[in-house]
């Protein structure tokens, strides 16, 4: 497993090095070897994670690291489906950076089952079974396309205000097109929303199976809650028709960043 | 043989006097050209930017008399004043000059607009009406092949050609910028003047899906649509039309801007967001400025765009450097074919003396020795092989030299060495007879070398493909014999 997650890793930085070049360069087919690196290290990871299943006993995805490393897996497949219809080169440093650190930090820190004082397995009350699965897997399924949301509406945001203060031809990157990113928002958005509100409904019956309530109050339900209405809000205006591209892009970023917050900083801060 | 050339650009030359000079068919005059002694082979290039002859001659002094004639009495209509002094307005290249200014024309570094990407086309169609009329031998067909090759180099490893310099290139790159796709995009070109037909014109292969043209004179607008494809609409229509188009191009008269903000801001809500391209080419500007204040609307006038054509032409000049070396590597590739084709007559003034000097000493020994005829076979091969051994390293050495001093010093080192210019050496004459037989038993045996060696080093290339042509084997008669 961490042989496979230490190849992923390498493919993943050669990947994002490769594009850094064939941006400045810019030379399309070393973009195109880029992508083809990110893919490669998707394969990896893929492998990495198909192989957890061999350890005996099995390393839960409730751990941080996997669920890191999870959803950027999920992230770069997410990029490259929407790669091969739209023209998205400046994506790929990014993102085969976050995968490459997700990748790396689980090589540092291998998913083992921790033991107990007398050689036991610790068990953590009710991390076992499908229902915690399939909640960390659904939601960082969504996280990773809502932070594809949110670097559309990132490039989106600097596309806009370079053709605004008409610089957009006298650089030499190749960034997408205003078009193009505001389409990938709209499918990332929809798509990251569907994901993690079914992620949270199956985090809710997590619960209620283990301790009878679909609410507990802790801080991490408290501020994903939140998070969850903000995008509900993000989406109705969106599809609504009542939001701009670049109203939309801004929101895309915002709301990824409280999102990051709320499911990931507020468990590391409490 | 030197490559010389003699012509007239932008850079010498006004349009009006460019233009009394430019021929639309090269073919019968390069006839007439290449009939004269003092000229070996000539390709004509006619462009609305330039009028050149290229052409190899053995004399260049000579040669470029007869260029200033062509150019008066083949090139020159009959409106060229007659006080016009053809040597202020032309230029003549000699040797290295004239090779890379062919490169360097070719790659389009000495265009009006650097890096255009017409010319590559207008040369190679001259190369080949020279070919068709047989005005094109061994070393301008190789010279044109480099200069081909030079282009693309240029092309793919420089950024001479990328960034835009037009007014039309640039607004469809703009309009990438903005739009994934122009294939399902509607384009609105408001006016119906010179500038928009040019510009209809230019983004003519750009797929741009529906043309639309709106102007105050509906028959114009009519006139137009139909040249180009597309719908003609009165200024009346413009809020509906507006509404369903993403690039918008305006040229039109008129003290007031015909676009305000509100106009636009009102099809915009039509619009759902979708973005609006909007390039004003007007003077006075046809579009109110506040409008690139709105979120969804690009606007961008003749100043902005000229001002990133400017930027793109500093950009692309930076990169002609780079071009420049290039054509410098070329040159020393061509120049290294040349020196190699200039060693072909000594080499076959060796082979031709030690071939003569094998079979007069056969002669003199066959009858003394009373050999039988399978015994004069025996002693033919064993005199061959020793002769064709002893010639193989010196004949090498000469054909493979590339570097064009150490290859002429060579050829004078062989020359002496073999005393190939002294009339009383050994082998020196020949009868009528043995110097015909001789001639062609060479030439079977280059056939023969050739087809054995098919992948042999550049040079030797370029000296099977001067045989091929038959001018430099003439040459070579000449010489050897």
């Amino acid at each position: 497993m961490i042989l496979f997650e230490q190849i992923a890793a390498a493919l993943y930085l050669a990947a994002g090095l490769g594009a850094l070049l064939g941006l400045a360069m810019p030379e399309p087919r070393i973009l195109r070897g880029a992508r083809v690196g990110l893919a490669l290290g998707a394969v990896a990871q893929l492998l990495a994670l198909a192989t957890l299943h061999r350890l005996d006993p099995a390393p839960r995805l409730t751990d941080l690291d996997l669920a890191v490393a999870f959803t950027a897996w999920v992230g770069v497949l997410l990029f490259l489906a929407l790669s091969m219809r739209y023209r998205l080169p400046g994506f790929v440093p990014p993102l085969a950076f976050v995968a490459f650190l997700a990748a790396f930090g689980t090589t540092l820190r291998p998913p083992r089952p921790r033991m107990g004082g007398e050689g036991r397995l610790l068990e953590v009350a009710g991390a076992s079974g499908s229902l915690p699965h399939a909640h960390v897997l659904l939601a960082s399924a969504g996280l990773a396309a809502l932070g594809i949301a949110g670097l559309a509406g990132l490039f989106f945001l600097l596309e806009h205000r370079a053709l605004k203060r008409r610089r957009s031809l006298r650089r030499r990157i190749p960034l997408p097109s205003l078009e193009a990113l505001d389409r990938v928002n709209r499918v990332a958005l929809a798509l990251g929303f569907s994901l993690l509100t079914v992620g949270v409904v199956t985090g809710a019956l997590w619960l209620e199976s283990q301790s009878g309530r679909f609410w507990s109050g802790t801080h991490h339900e408290i501020w994903t809650a939140i998070a969850w209405g903000l995008y509900l809000g993000l989406v109705v205006l969106r599809f609504g028709g009542r939001q701009g591209p670049r109203q939309a892009a801004a929101s895309a970023v915002a709301g990824f960043v409280f999102l990051l917050f709320a499911v990931l900083g507020v468990g590391m801060l409490s | 043989m030197k490559v010389m050339l003699l012509g007239m650009s932008h850079r010498t030359a006004p349009v009006e006097v460019r233009e009394r000079f430019a021929v639309s068919q090269a073919g019968p005059v390069l006839r007439k050209l290449i009939d004269r002694p003092e000229i070996e082979e000539a390709v004509l290039l006619s462009t609305c930017n330039r009028v050149e002859v290229v052409v190899t001659t053995p004399n260049p002094d000579a040669a470029q008399h007869v260029l200033l004639d062509f150019f008066l009495r083949e090139l020159a209509d009959e409106r060229v004043p007659r006080d016009l002094s053809l040597s202020r307005v032309t230029y003549v290249r000699q040797g290295r000059d004239a090779i890379e200014h062919v490169f360097r024309v070719a790659s389009a570094i000495d265009s009006m607009v650097l890096g255009e990407p017409q010319i590559l086309g207008q040369v190679k169609d001259a190369y080949r009406e020279a070919s068709e009329v047989g005005a094109c031998g061994a070393v301008l067909s190789r010279l044109f092949q480099r200069a081909f090759a030079t282009a693309k180099r240029v092309k793919n490893e420089t950024g001479v050609a990328q960034r835009p310099v037009s007014v039309a290139r640039i607004a469809v790159d703009l309009a990438r910028q903005i739009f994934e796709t122009l294939d399902d995009k509607a384009a609105l070109m408001i006016g119906a003047g010179d500038m928009i037909e040019a510009a209809l014109a230019a983004l003519g292969d750009q797929g741009l899906g529906t043309r639309r043209v709106v102007n105050r004179t509906a028959a114009h607008a009519e006139a137009l649509a139909i040249r180009f494809g597309g719908t003609a609409h009165g200024l009346d229509e413009l809020d509906a039309v507006l509404a369903d188009s993403d690039v918008v191009l305006s040229c039109v008269g008129g003290e007031t801007p015909i676009l305000d903000r509100e106009r636009v801001e009102r099809s915009l809500a039509r619009r759902r967001g979708r973005p609006l391209f909007l390039i004003d080419i007007g003077v006075p500007r046809n579009v109110d400025p506040a409008v690139h204040e709105i979120d969804s609307a690009f606007l961008y006038d003749l100043d902005d765009l000229q001002e990133v054509a400017a930027s793109n032409e500093q950009e692309r000049r930076r990169e002609s450097d780079r071009a420049e070396r290039i054509v410098s590597e070329e040159y020393q590739r061509f120049d290294g074919w040349l020196v190699a084709l200039q060693a072909v007559p000594t080499i076959r003034h060796l082979k031709h003396r030690a071939e003569t000097i094998r079979r007069a000493e056969i002669e003199r020994f066959t009858g003394r020795l009373g050999l039988d005829e399978s015994q004069v076979e025996g002693v033919e091969h064993l005199t061959r092989s020793i002769v064709n051994k002893l010639m193989h390293a010196p004949i090498s050495r000469l054909r493979d030299e590339t570097d064009r001093e150490a290859g002429l010093a060579r050829l004078e080192e062989a020359r002496a060495l073999f005393a190939l210019d002294d009339l009383d050496a050994p082998g020196a004459h020949l009868d009528g007879d043995l110097e015909a037989t001789l001639t062609d038993a060479l030439d079977r045996a280059d056939a023969s070398e050739g087809a054995q060696e098919p992948d042999r080093a550049e040079a030797s290339g370029g000296i099977d493909e001067a045989r091929e042509t038959g001018r430099v084997t003439d040459d070579e008669r000449r010489e050897g014999s």
